[in-house]
Order: C-alpha cells, then sequence, then structure tokens
C-alpha cells in the first residue's frame, strides 16, 4: 500500500506511475476536488470553458486516469494532522469530516505542496491586501472575481499568469510592479534552452497581458497600502484589491513530524533533502514538488513519476536547472525591509508590530527568531508561524546585526502538527460536521 | 465561465447571503461584496481572506456554532449560520 500525500501535480503523478505498476495506492487531499493549487478548477455543476487555465487538457488527463483506476482509493477533504513511523510501517492520522481515522501504508510520498510567500509592509493587514494566490484561487475555483480595480506586485512568473486571469474575467488591472529586472533573465538563459517550452508559455502570457493592455513596471514595489489604494514609487494609486506575493514556501509540516532530514536552499527555503530516487533520510518515505525545491508545475510532475519508481533522471535534471535559474531571476531582496515601521503588523495572527520584536531584542535580550517568539508571541498563532516565521528571523537578524543561521531556518519550517486539532475531533466522532 | 443557476442559503452575521453550491463561505461573502470576515480580538482591526487556502487562517469565523473555522476552506451548505 502505498499513501500519496497532495493531490497537485505531484501527487497526481505519482498516483497515475503508481497504479499502472499495479501498486493499491490511497490518495489523500485537503480539498474536495483533484488538482492541488495548480490545477484549481470550478466544480463540475459549472460550465467552464477551461479558459484560465494553461495546458488544462494534461490536467484533465490524470483526472480521468485517476477516477478510473480501481486500484486508487480517493480521500478527498482528509487532513492528515499527525504521523509516524512505526517498525517498517507509516501510520497516517487523518480527519475527514469531524472524525478520525488512521491509515497505514508501507510508502508515503509527500506531495505537500507551497503557499505564497508574503512580506509584511504597512497596511498589509487591511481587507483586499492578499496574496496572488488568494486572487487566483477565488477566480479558479469559485469564479469571484475579488475586485474591480487590481495592482499586482512581488517577483516572480507566477504574477503574469495570475494578471492575465483577472483581467480576462474584467477585473481592470492597474498596475503589475515586478520587483526584479528583466535583464536578470541573462542569469538562466542555460535553463530556457534547455526548456523552449517555457519560453512559449511566457509568450502566451506576454500575449495575453498586451490584449488588456497591461504593461509590466518593473523595478517597483508596493510601499504602503491604504484602504482604497496603494503607494509605488511614492505614487498613490487607487485601487480596490492588492495581490502581492515573493515566490512560494513549501509546506513541510509532516516531513518534519517523521523526522526527514532538511535542509536550506541557496535563497533560504527550507527543503526536504531527497536522493536520486525521490526518497528523504527516512526509507520508504518519499517527497516529490515544491517540498524538495520550488520548480513548478513540470518538475513536480517527473518528481511525482520518479517518486513513483520511474526512471526520468534527464528530464529532471532539466527542469531543475531551470527551477534553479529562476531563484538567480527573482531573488527577494533583503531591503524589504525598509519599508515597514514600527507599528507595522509583523505576525499577523497575533497582531505584533515590528518595534515590539525589536523591543524583545533591545529590552528583554531576544537574540534569535525563537526567543523573540517567545517574548512576543510573533508566530504562536492559528497559522503557527507559517506565514511570519522566517520574516520574524530575519527582523531579529538584521537588527542584531547577523545572519539568519540554517538551524533556525530549518526550525521555523517544523511544527509539531500538521494541522491544528479540536479535543473533540481526537475524541470518538465528537468533532465539527456541517 | 458560465455560473449555474442553482442556488443555497446562508446567513452571515444574521444577514441573508446566497452561494453557488460548491463555493467556499468567503468566496460567497466576497461575491455579495462582503469582504470583511471578522474583527481582530486585540486590536479590533477589520480582516479579510488573505492567503485564500487555509494557511493563514486570517478569514476565520463562527460555523454553526464551531468557532475557529476558515471561511476560504469550508464550501456553504444550506442553512449554514455564519458569524464573523
Amino acid at each position: 500500500m502505498i499513501a500519496i500525500i497532495g493531490a497537485g501535480p505531484a501527487g497526481l503523478a505519482a498516483a497515475a506511475t503508481a497504479a499502472q505498476r499495479g501498486e493499491s495506492v490511497i490518495l489523500i487531499d485537503s480539498a474536495s476536488q483533484l488538482g492541488g493549487q495548480y490545477w484549481r478548477h470550478l466544480p463540475s455543476n459549472w460550465s467552464d470553458d477551461r479558459s484560465l487555465h494553461y495546458n488544462f487538457d494534461k490536467a484533465q488527463k490524470y483526472f480521468d486516469l485517476i477516477l478510473n483506476y480501481p486500484n486508487i482509493t480517493r480521500y478527498s477533504n482528509a487532513h492528515v494532522w499527525q504521523a509516524e513511523k512505526i517498525d517498517d510501517k507509516f501510520h497516517l492520522y487523518l480527519i475527514k469530516d469531524g472524525i478520525e481515522e488512521k491509515i497505514v501504508a508501507e510508502k508515503v510520498i509527500l506531495a505537500t505542496g507551497a503557499y505564497d510567500r508574503s512580506l509584511p509592509f504597512p497596511g498589509w493587514t487591511y481587507p483586499g491586501v492578499m496574496t496572488p494566490g488568494a486572487a487566483q484561487g477565488m477566480l479558479k475555483s469559485h469564479g469571484v472575481l475579488v475586485g474591480k480595480k487590481i495592482v499586482i506586485a512581488g517577483t516572480g512568473p507566477f504574477l503574469l499568469p495570475v494578471a492575465a486571469g483577472l483581467a480576462e474575467c474584467g477585473a481592470e488591472i492597474v498596475g503589475l510592479f515586478e520587483a526584479n529586472s528583466p535583464l536578470r533573465w541573462t542569469l538562466n538563459l542555460h535553463g530556457l534552452l534547455l526548456n523552449p517550452g517555457k519560453i512559449l508559455e511566457a509568450i502566451y502570457y506576454f500575449k495575453k497581458l498586451r490584449k488588456f493592455g497591461i504593461r509590466i513596471q518593473y523595478g517597483k514595489v508596493v510601499e504602503e497600502a491604504t484602504r482604497t489604494s496603494v503607494i509605488v514609487d511614492g505614487k498613490v494609486i487607487s485601487c480596490d484589491v492588492v495581490a502581492v506575493g515573493w515566490g512560494f514556501v513549501p509546506d513541510l509540516s509532516l516531513a518534519g513530524i517523521l523526522g526527514a532530514k532538511l535542509k536550506v536552499d541557496r535563497d533560504g527555503t527550507v527543503l526536504v533533502r531527497v536522493d536520486s530516487n525521490q526518497e528523504t533520510s527516512i526509507p520508504g518515505l518519499f517527497a516529490a514538488g515544491e517540498s524538495t525545491g520550488i520548480g513548478g508545475s513540470t518538475l513536480a510532475l517527473i518528481e511525482g513519476e520518479i517518486a513513483a519508481g520511474a526512471k526520468k533522471t534527464f528530464a529532471r535534471w532539466r527542469a531543475q536547472v531551470f527551477a534553479q535559474g529562476l531563484q538567480r531571476v527573482y531573488p527577494v531582496s533583503a531591503k524589504w525591509q525598509n519599508n515597514i515601521q514600527g507599528q507595522t503588523i509583523i505576525c499577523r495572527c497575533e497582531e505584533v508590530t515590528q518595534e515590539e520584536i525589536r523591543a524583545s531584542i533591545d529590552e528583554l535580550g531576544a537574540e534569535n527568531g525563537r526567543t523573540a517568539k517567545l517574548f512576543t508571541r510573533a508566530g504562536m498563532g492559528l497559522c503557527q508561524g507559517r506565514v511570519c516565521s522566517r520574516n520574524v528571523s530575519e527582523i531579529v537578524a538584521s537588527h542584531t546585526r547577523r545572519k539568519v543561521a540554517d538551524s533556525e531556518l530549518i526550525a521555523g519550517a517544523g511544527r509539531p502538527m500538521a494541522g491544528p486539532i479540536s479535543l473533540g475531533e481526537l475524541g470518538d466522532g465528537l468533532g465539527k460536521k456541517f | 465561465m458560465s455560473r449555474p443557476i442553482q442556488s443555497v442559503e446562508f446567513t452571515f452575521n444574521g444577514e441573508k447571503f446566497f452561494a453557488i453550491p460548491g463555493q467556499s463561505i468567503a468566496a460567497a461573502l466576497f461575491q455579495a461584496n462582503q469582504h470583511i470576515l471578522r474583527k481582530t480580538r486585540m486590536e479590533g482591526e477589520e480582516r479579510s481572506i488573505f492567503c485564500g487556502i487555509g494557511i493563514c487562517w486570517d478569514c476565520v469565523v463562527t460555523v454553526n456554532g464551531i468557532i475557529n473555522q476558515r471561511s476560504c476552506l469550508i464550501e456553504v451548505q444550506d442553512g449554514m449560520v455564519v458569524k464573523s
């Protein structure tokens, strides 16, 4: 029995490959539909023209395969909150419909994906400020346009499909700001040459942006948000939504809980360490997709297949070269802290400001993210530091004129539970049911 | 993209709202221009959706009496009672 956690590109590819090899597969996902974040789509009661997707045929092919294989059991709306390895078997504890269940598997493939990286700036807690993933997700899986006049900012290629999709559905994109210079693409020419499909994808989005009259403005960031506008380069731009994203953060909760060795990528992103078969330091535990290196759906699909036993070493290498090049094209500058002010909230959950974090250093002797967290509660709220922990570490490091230690970044990615759970849910079926 | 006609009904802070089956609570409220989902417990600041995928917990509401439910993840069911 193979348990695959996550039904995005990596998980779908792993499930299809394993099933084709005659394995019995359990595919667990917290959403009701297959596809993960990348292939979010409208429920079947909508007539969807798929115009919001690039290459959705591929997704449909996987959906059909997975729904038709008798040896794949699907667990949708299921959250794995805890896991352990006992002897040679993995015990996964999940909550489905308010009731806890245990699944035992000989092999586990983690395909838990990633979420938008956010950086604080004055006004980023106002309603209307959100991640590009939120703006796009509302459209792709719920058919809802989050605003009429939208600013998109941050860094990375993901900003392009978000802008194009929102414009296509009727939003006015009043600004598309990419923090990095396009000249940085010279740092990834080899990645482009090895992956010509990526050039076609970029052309597809540039054409769409041109069709809607959207011009990318480079080297600019959102400095501040008010309730009705943003400030970019000192200029006020009126808008009702601003979507800002700075790349992605992989979800490593389950890898950490199971004791897999983690590592820090060149750009500070914490990843799961895997070998050439996508196996982690824990025998029988595999990882594929964003958790082993942010690389997008192409790389995730290949890694999913390899984790399920396929041999695709060259294809993976080619996609990895491109992904590593992307890091050089779209870095997050340490200057992000220049925009924050004393009163700017850093931890959204516990409402902790920059000056409170600095005071914990100056007055209470905090010397790293962890001690600052103990003094201020930054990172102790409902999200468990998923949004702020790296930002807090970086604020403490710059205030104490140090660099954030790799061990601190790794500690910040670990969580004792993969998701919060009520005592009622742990008790027999006493949990929530709507 | 065409919308299904069928809809379900729910209340948010006592007011009546509609959702297309399959839509999340947050999506249905955004559709009706209701962007403010709650106020924070310390500063009373208004909050809305932020990550939209269940990571940040900014959009939590009380659903049928159960607190701290992520409105971006939970699908609207007919007759749901949602509060800030």
